[in-house]
């Protein structure tokens, strides 16, 4: 059972990896081409001499198969390639760049989450009541809305209009910080948009489902068993309800941590942040294969690790499952 | 100590309402316990969920909960906390979900003493430790989760919970069920000690009799959320004044060893509002019970009934019946002081040696034949002579031989129809109509042959079946039947007996079935009346009579017949 996931988990990973490496040998167009093409930031031009020499470098004058059997070597060694446009590693870049999404990526999750969460609780304990009904047609609509035309509403209203947060950017450039406090404030002031931007998505969808399996579980026998025992709202709602319902808001939280990386991808753009979500839209301007590969598989890995995380804490979970 | 006073719930939900309990009232005090009985859906549970204050918010609910002077509804949710659980607890239904999956024993315990004692956690882990022993449990459970503990495992850890804060009033909603018999019985017996240990007021729902009479010393017979009847527990199981109280003990397996089981025939029609709840499925029923909801009105000194009729009615009431025959000079006293009460929708077994005067009482009881002193009143009005024979709803013999009353020339058809002709009753067609109804009803055939079979070329058993056919178109309230099987084989003897019984409790006559079978007797019979040389030596429920019989002359009867 237990080694029947594994293998599971390792043939995911396999197809994910062998897809990132036909996918953009399978699409039209030429790394060198684009690159020698392109006007404005992109001064470089190659010969076909630099162009020959790239192209050993990358193994491409190799035979396909030849191509990919090094391929898979390079990415167990943990070697993604290398970038020709930012002329580095690539597994360098994306390090530098995954703290900053990362940090939105959970925060959000965690914030959005929580507040979901409860919200979810309070709603089912009032359902049918007013505030249940007027709750819940506001998230279903935030739930809806994608996460960028948020981010582009608190852009033009908290930062463009009014001004209180900046307009982009993951920290002031060039600063020279007096202390490391001053550093984190900056961080917290510029991150502090995404992140809500990020988390009401979040609320939205873990109040859903908070509500939803709250409903289910308020309904169940051991629900009234609680109540007869007089014990206090808070403790039947959270100890004894939400530790039930727990088990699809959990799923939920990792399924979300997957998709909220997609949705960061967009956010960083609205606001210019600089996470991984920024380096990828660089990345496809300039066809940079090898960086667009590596952040592919960078997101793809960690949405699957959180999917194997779910598994495992589902056991953990309901003591029921064998 | 807990009063309630015309307590109400009414679910609303999908676009219909169900009354789930109706205008319910009783009283209990310190120390006694109170059985509420009543098939699936009457409302027991609904009942005591509403005693705890923990119905969903589709119920509304109306009517006062007393408990100690304070009406527990008027209380605010937060105030009620106080008095759920500390003064007011509940053994709920075993069920899977009934305890919170995911805690431990321990902790769904402990969380009711640290809310309601006030105590430290450390001294509410070793209360746990105490109630789990006390309800017989290894104090090892506590660190179990619910899904590891078996069905008697947990109906334990349901009274271990239910007694945490030594309740006042327990309510104990069907302790038993899925368990198997000796867990059963190990339950009862927990309960009732610990009902004697603590004093503990306590109300016990079950649908099973065998659970009420041993742990509720009085009791409510519950239907569609009304009260039926209410009394003694004792007094009803012997003396069951509501016919639908009579249905359910004679559902009873525990209460019925012997007897065939008959459950309450089912609603024909639909149940008005404004009339008795029972009115579908009642034998006795009369035109008012239609329109006028009967109160639960005083029968007795401790026993209510909610009936129009008062309850199941007395159908004929006979005493002092006394009956000599002269024989060439001998005298031969056939009955002797004779009595006999009979209600309406029951089976009472005239039993005795041959000789012994059954035959003679029952006609003298049809009116057939006139005693010498006595009285016999059928609905009331004293009996003379034909009067009660001869008239639809009255009273029907079928006799041991039974062609010694109907002209073995006759068709099937001139057979059954003669009493609807000799009394001129309803239309040709319509007479030919009820005949073909009760040739049905007894099983045969109703098509033109077997009409017009001539009666000496039918079976005995057939002729039985045509003789009963022939009694049930003037549908009897009462039906005598005088050893009518002793001339079967046991086969047809056996679907005769059946046959007559499932009419019985259908059509719902009270029937006197003569024999000097213990044997069938016990298979049918609710009452039993001995009778040995003229006189009635012996009445009773037939179960009570067969466990226990009183008199010299019936031990020895079931000692010849291998019965006791
Ligand atoms: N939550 C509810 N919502 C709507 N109707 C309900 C609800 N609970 C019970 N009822 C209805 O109320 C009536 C009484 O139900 P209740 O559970 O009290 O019966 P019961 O006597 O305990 O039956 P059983 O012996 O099967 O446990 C039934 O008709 C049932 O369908
Ligand atoms: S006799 Fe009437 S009131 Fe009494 S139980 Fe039957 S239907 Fe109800
Ligand atoms: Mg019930």
């Amino acid at each position: 059972m237990r080694y029947q996931k594994a293998l599971k988990y390792l043939v995911t990973f396999f197809c994910i990896i062998t897809l990132n490496f036909f996918l953009p040998r399978i699409m039209p167009g030429d790394p060198f081409y684009f690159l020698s093409s392109e006007q404005g930031e992109v001064t470089v031009t190659y010969s076909q001499e630099e162009i020959d020499r790239f192209k050993a470098y990358y193994g491409l004058d190799k035979p396909v198969l030849a191509q990919y059997g090094s391929y898979l070597k390079g990415i167990i060694k943990g070697d993604l390639g290398y970038s020709i446009y930012f002329g580095s590693d690539v597994r360098t870049i994306i390090k530098n760049r995954i703290p900053w999404s990362v940090s939105l990526v959970l925060l959000s999750v965690i914030i959005g989450g929580g507040a979901g969460t409860l919200l979810g609780c309070l709603s089912a304990w009032q359902r049918g009541k007013g505030s249940d009904k007027v709750l819940y047609g506001i998230m279903v609509v935030i739930s809806e809305i994608p996460a960028f035309l948020i981010g582009i509403f608190f852009l033009f209203y908290l930062a463009a209009r009014q001004g209180i947060f900046p307009l982009s950017g993951g920290a002031k450039p060039f600063a020279d910080y007096a202390s490391w406090a001053d550093a984190v404030l900056d961080i917290v002031y510029h991150g502090f948009l995404p992140t809500l931007t990020l988390s009401a998505v979040q609320m939205g969808g873990f109040y859903l489902i908070a509500r939803n399996s709250m409903i289910t579980v308020m309904s169940k026998d051991y629900i009234i068993t609680a109540k007869a025992k007089g014990l206090s709202t808070g403790r039947i709602l959270f100890r004894h309800a939400l530790s039930n319902a727990a088990l699809p808001i959990v799923t939920q939280a990792f399924y979300s941590l997957g998709q909220a990386v997609g949705g960061t991808l967009l956010v960083e753009n609205v606001f210019k942040y600089p996470g991984l979500g920024s380096l990828m839209r660089q990345a496809v301007m300039v066809r940079d294969y090898p960086l667009i590969q590596g952040i592919f598989l960078t997101v793809t890995f960690f949405v699957v690790i959180m999917n194997a995380v779910v598994d495992i804490l589902y056991k953990k979970l309901d003591p029921r499952i064998t | 100590m807990l009063k309630v006073e015309n307590l109400s719930v009414t679910y609303s939900g999908d676009g219909q309402k169900t009354h789930a309990v109706r205008e319910v009232s009783f009283s209990l005090e310190q120390g006694q316990s109170m059985g509420i009985i009543g098939e699936s859906g009457s409302g027991k549970t609904t009942l005591g969920l509403a005693i705890m204050g923990i119905l969903s918010s589709t119920a509304k609910v109306t009517g006062t909960i007393e408990y100690n002077k304070i009406n527990l509804r008027e209380l605010s949710a937060r105030q009620l906390d106080m008095y759920r659980w500390k003064h007011i607890a509940m053994v709920f239904q075993n069920g899977l979900d009934i305890l919170n999956p995911l805690m431990t024993v321990n902790e769904q315990i402990k969380e009711c003493i640290i809310r309601h004692l006030k105590i430290k956690n450390h001294d509410a882990d070793s209360r746990v430790k105490e109630l789990l022993e006390q309800v017989g449990l290894d104090a090892s459970v506590a660190d179990n989760l619910p899904h590891q503990l078996s069905g008697g495992m947990r109906q334990r850890v349901l009274i271990a919970m239910a007694l945490a804060c030594d309740p006042k009033v327990l309510i104990v909603d069907e302790p038993t069920s899925s368990l198997d018999a000796i867990s059963k019985a190990e339950i009862i017996e927990l309960l009732s000690r610990l009902q004697h240990q603590k004093r503990f007021a306590m109300i016990v729902i079950s649908h099973d009799f065998s659970v009420i009479t041993r742990l509720a010393s009085k009791m409510c017979v519950m239907y569609r959320g009304c009260i039926l009847e209410e009394g003694l527990t004792r007094d009803i199981l012997e003396n069951p004044l509501h016919p639908y109280t009579r249905g359910l003990i004679n559902s009873s397996p525990s209460l019925n060893p012997y007897q065939d089981l008959w459950g309450i025939p089912r609603a024909g029609e639909a149940t008005t509002d404004e009339g008795c709840s029972f009115f579908p499925r009642c034998s006795q029923r009369s035109q008012i019970c239609k329109n006028q909801k009967p109160k639960l009105k005083y029968a007795s000194l401790e026993r209510k009934v909610a009936c129009n009729q008062g309850g199941i009615i007395t159908l004929l009431e006979a005493w002092g019946i006394n009956k000599t025959y002269s024989f060439k000079g001998n005298k031969i006293c056939a009955c002797k002081d004779c009595h006999m009460s009979i209600r309406a929708g029951e089976i009472i077994a005239l039993i005795g040696q041959s000789g012994s005067g059954k035959t003679t009482l029952a006609s003298i009881l049809s009116g057939y034949l006139e005693p010498e002193s006595g009285n016999i009143e059928f609905l009331g009005q004293t009996i003379k002579q034909h009067e009660f024979t001869s008239k639809p709803k009255g009273i029907q013999m079928v006799f041991q031989d039974p062609f010694s009353s109907i002209n073995d020339q006759f068709t099937v058809m001139q057979a059954v129809k003669e009493p609807l002709d000799i009394l001129k009753l309803y239309n040709t067609d319509e007479r030919i109509a009820r005949v073909k109804q009760a040739l049905i009803d007894v099983e045969l055939a109703s098509d033109d042959t077997f009409l017009n079979r001539r009666c000496f070329t039918l079976s005995g058993g057939q002729r039985q079946r045509v003789a009963i056919a022939r009694s049930l178109v003037l549908e009897p309230r009462l039906l005598i039947a005088d050893e009518i099987s002793s001339m079967l084989d046991p086969s047809t003897q056996a679907n005769i007996l059946r046959l007559l019984k499932g009419l019985q409790n259908t059509l719902g006559f009270a029937m006197i079935y003569i024999t000097h079978d213990l044997d069938i007797a016990r298979k049918i019979a609710d009452k039993l009346y001995i009778m040995h040389k003229g006189e009635i030596v012996e009445t009773g429920p037939a179960w009570k009579v067969f466990d226990n019989p009183e008199s010299e002359y019936t031990r020895k009867l079931m000692s010849k017949a291998g019965l006791a």
